[in-house]
């Protein structure tokens, strides 16, 4: 008969393989990274520009990046797209408050003829009238049908509350900003932060050298003159506001703080702190709010990193007559952390669970790729992993109460209770 | 190619191996041959609810999601009109906690009243979140019924409303673990670095002793032949008009699936598609528009869906829109469009079958359809269709009494 009661034995994982990708230098500053080990034929390159939110105001950066295929003297975006879309290639762009990154997917026989296609709409982008009235257009009603929603409102108070003592930061699209922005406002930022703001290159994908090599030439046209600079003195307002939604069944709330980044030495011990609380399924918040009192469909906490620093977020949608009860709840949750020391075998948990995702994230070369990248915009190698293997293994569930009661402390978050 | 074995135990258990010597995870995949078409009308979103439930604790351990956590794993779930399917990922090394934790569960569950307590309010809350608290989100709980009359498609997996959730007994999740969960029921699915030897070893010792139990012989009313165009419009506080054009298409097995699959790539896939061309691009009476196929198992529906432009009409859009389906139907498509067509589903069909996951969740659900090796067999059945395959579809199912349009038509806004 076997044993059902009983687990069978687990075995730890004592170390994982990191694969770095190859490094070329296209300037002293500016690097593609290639991740050359894929097995089969598909390709990724990313194209990241210093043309991140915080560079111009009234959603510039935003309009530009989505609007960054648009059209060029020779060619209408429709073309571009079927260029692009007649090869098989699909494409992204997305911009974040400090980046911007332009990513194609396909197969790597077709990655020099779409790269070039690429290069040429960036290079020559010329923002036809017809297209950014449309692209406005499109957007506003995007904007109108997110404003219904809990979560996005949430979000967008929570950033004005998290970034308070900075407005670059802080600042949010708004309706009007699509009216206070004209074509040559879209060509000046293309201009600075799009044909001189090139910051990093990568390519994941079986692809010969002398390929990478035109990639990198091609690339050399763009890069910034100067290093991107951001701020790493943000500063969130303590402080709790609500906003009513009329209709809503349910609210959306946000509780966090400003805090740091890889670069801090409290970093990967608040990162188990921080999985013990809410990043994963049998997280404090998810056992308590999702399957003991059944308020939410979902409740996570996660450090999000910025440059030079970086966040802590909880986040949730809840039942509208059990906000109060739910925000109660996380309330309890930072102190019991405080004020208890974690049982060891939930901090065994933990830490078996953190290192087999660890595994996982440096598993196959997409993955492995955007761990390394991870590190890597922070100044570090894949060492800093091996370390942080070393740190889950050793650390103590007083360290966990000692960084709670520093950085968990109620009266230094900004919270926001949509609905 | 994707290379894997299979094996049945004498319960009836059918196992899928597929070695992959590359990762140091391991992927236990487990597929149930039950969903939401499972249900009675009486009683809907059981099977989704069901799927909570299962993580509520089993016979002889109280606690799914510990033991797997412990072991470096993580796991999920999903629940559609067709399937449920659970899966672990977890280092190598430790398999056999996930084998010992879903054979667990699939001999028996715990059923504690806590747990369907907890879950009933959970899935309600999933109701709200991602049904009712969304601009557009209650459009499929009013497509469906719109589009089928008798089939069980004509709900949709979270259920028709929340009180058959609230409803629900343990004496309803005991006769339904009892009826589907069971080896004969099941797709067991293996895959990493392993030989099959040692999977055959392991899946017998945790599976071997598992009763049989009931093959799901279920007895669905089909869907009759549509042949009338149905309309319904209904009023929302959305900020724009909304429109869904639902055709009903072949189901699953049949040649014809992956023919109006790229039949509504032609119209909607992406921005060099006819559809954004013509009705966003050149007449610009839509902010966005799509097409796509639902992907059933059973007879399903190619659904074009976008929202309207400010001052632009219902009216407008459906003229522009009959004519370009018209279009599709007189005219084959050239040999450029089939092959940019062709090359998306290429590059698609690459990355999908990237991670192991991945590949273990497809080997399963083609197992399920009759047979695994159809996985392989897809990128042809894609490659070899013709123009003139398109334009036979596209006659087939774009008609107009095959059609069901649902408008969401603005409310103004007083807020």
């Amino acid at each position: 008969m076997i044993n059902r009661k009983e687990q069978p034995v687990i075995k730890k994982i004592e170390s994982v393989d990191f694969l770095a990708p190859k490094k070329l230098k296209i300037t002293p500053k500016v690097s593609l990274f290639h991740t050359k080990n894929v097995k089969d034929e598909t390709t990724r390159f990313d194209l990241y520009f210093d043309a991140g939110k915080v560079k111009a105001e009234n959603g510039i950066a935003s309009f530009v990046n989505g609007l960054i295929l648009s059209g060029t003297k020779e060619k209408t975006s429709v073309q571009i797209n079927n260029d692009i879309n007649g090869l098989g290639g699909f494409y992204e762009s997305g911009v974040s408050i400090e980046n911007a990154v332009i990513s194609m997917h396909c197969l790597r026989e077709n990655i020099l003829p779409i790269f070039d296609t690429i290069i040429d709409a960036i290079k020559n982008a010329n923002f036809p009238e017809k297209e950014v009235t449309e692209y406005f257009s499109d957007s506003k009603q995007r904007m109108k049908i997110n404003s219904e929603k809990v979560s996005y409102l949430a979000q967008k108070k929570f950033q004005k509350l998290l970034f308070a003592n900075n407005d670059k930061y802080s600042s949010t699209l708004s309706l009007e900003d699509y009216d206070k922005v004209s074509v040559e406002d879209l060509k000046e930022f293309h201009k600075k932060n799009y044909l001189k703001g090139l910051t990093k290159v990568v390519v994941v994908g079986n692809v010969e050298q002398n390929k990478i090599t035109h990639l990198a030439e091609s690339c050399s046209q763009f890069i910034a003159d100067d290093g991107a600079t951001f701020s790493s003195e943000l500063k969130n307002h303590s402080t709790e506001e609500r906003i009513e939604k009329k209709g809503a069944i349910q609210s959306a709330i946000r509780v966090g703080r400003t805090l740091f980044n890889k670069n801090h030495p409290d970093y990967l011990d608040f990162l188990v702190l921080n999985t013990i609380l809410g990043d994963y399924f049998g997280s404090r918040l998810m056992s308590n709010i999702r399957e003991d009192k059944g308020y939410t469909y979902g409740i996570g906490s996660m450090i999000s990193e910025l440059q030079k620093t970086g966040y802590f977020i909880v986040a949730t949608e809840v039942g509208h007559e059990v906000k109060d009860a739910t925000l109660q709840e996380i309330k309890n949750e930072f102190k019991r952390l405080q004020d208890e020391i974690v049982a060891e075998e939930e901090l065994q948990l933990v830490k078996n669970y953190m290192l087999g995702q660890l595994l996982k994230s440096a598993d196959g070369p997409y993955a492995m790729m955007d761990l390394y990248l991870s590190a890597e915009i922070h100044g570090k190698n894949l060492n800093f992993y091996n370390k942080a293997i070393e740190s889950i293994q050793a650390i103590s569930s007083e360290r966990i109460k000692e960084l709670a009661v520093k950085y968990l402390d109620w009266k230094e978050m900004s919270v926001v209770v949509v609905g | 190619m994707i290379k894997y074995e299979k094996f049945i135990l004498e319960n009836g258990l059918k196992v899928l191996f597929h070695q992959d010597t590359t990762t140091p995870m391991a992927v236990v995949n487990t597929l149930y041959n039950v969903g939401a078409r499972d249900e009675t009308e009486e009683q809907t979103g059981f099977a989704h609810l069901f799927e909570h439930l299962m993580f509520g604790g089993s016979v002889n351990i109280s606690d799914f999601d510990k033991p797997l956590q412990l072991a470096g794993g993580e796991n999920n779930a999903f629940t559609s009109n067709d399937i449920t399917n659970y899966y672990d990922v977890l280092p190598k090394q430790n398999i056999e906690t996930a084998l010992w934790l879903e054979s667990d569960r699939m001999l028996s569950l715990a059923f504690t009243d806590k747990s369907l307590e907890t879950q009933r309010s959970v899935v309600i809350e999933e109701f709200k979140q991602r049904y009712l608290n969304q601009p557009y989100g209650d459009v499929w709980l009013e497509l469906r019924p719109l589009a089928y009359k008798v089939h069980p498609y004509k709900w949709a997996t979270i259920g028709k409303e929340i009180k058959h959730i609230e409803d629900a007994s343990m004496d309803d999740v005991k006769a339904f673990f009892k009826k589907f969960y069971c080896p004969s029921n099941a797709i067991l699915t293996i895959a990493g670095n392993f030989e099959l030897e040692e999977v055959k070893k392991l899946v017998n010792k945790w599976y071997g002793d598992i009763p049989a139990g009931q093959k799901n012989d279920r007895n669905i009313p089909k869907e009759p032949e549509q042949k009338e165009y149905r309309e319904k419009t209904i009023e929302r506080e959305v900020p724009t008009n909304a429109f869904y054009y639902a055709f009903k298409m072949k189901n699953r097995l049949n040649p014809d699936f992956y023919i109006s699959d790229t039949l509504s790539d032609a119209l909607g896939r992406d921005k060099s598609s006819r559809l954004y061309i013509s009705l966003k691009k050149e007449q610009q009476l839509v902010s966005s528009i799509g097409a796509y196929i639902m992907g059933t198992i059973e007879d399903g529906l190619l659904v074009i869906s976008g929202k309207l432009n400010d001052n632009i009409s219902f009216k407008e859009l459906d003229v522009a829109l009959w004519k370009e389906l018209d279009e599709i139907k007189k005219k084959e498509l050239e040999e450029n469009e089939l092959k940019r067509i062709m090359n998306k589903i290429r590059t698609s069909k690459e990355f999908q079958e990237q991670g192991v996951l991945n590949r273990a969740m497809n080997l399963s659900m083609f197992e399920l359809l009759g047979d695994a090796n159809m996985i392989n067999e897809e990128s042809t059945s894609y490659q070899r269709i013709t123009p003139k395959d398109i334009q036979r579809v596209a006659k087939d199912i774009l008609q107009k009494e095959k059609c069901s349009l649902l408008k969401v038509k603005a409310l103004p806004n007083d807020k």
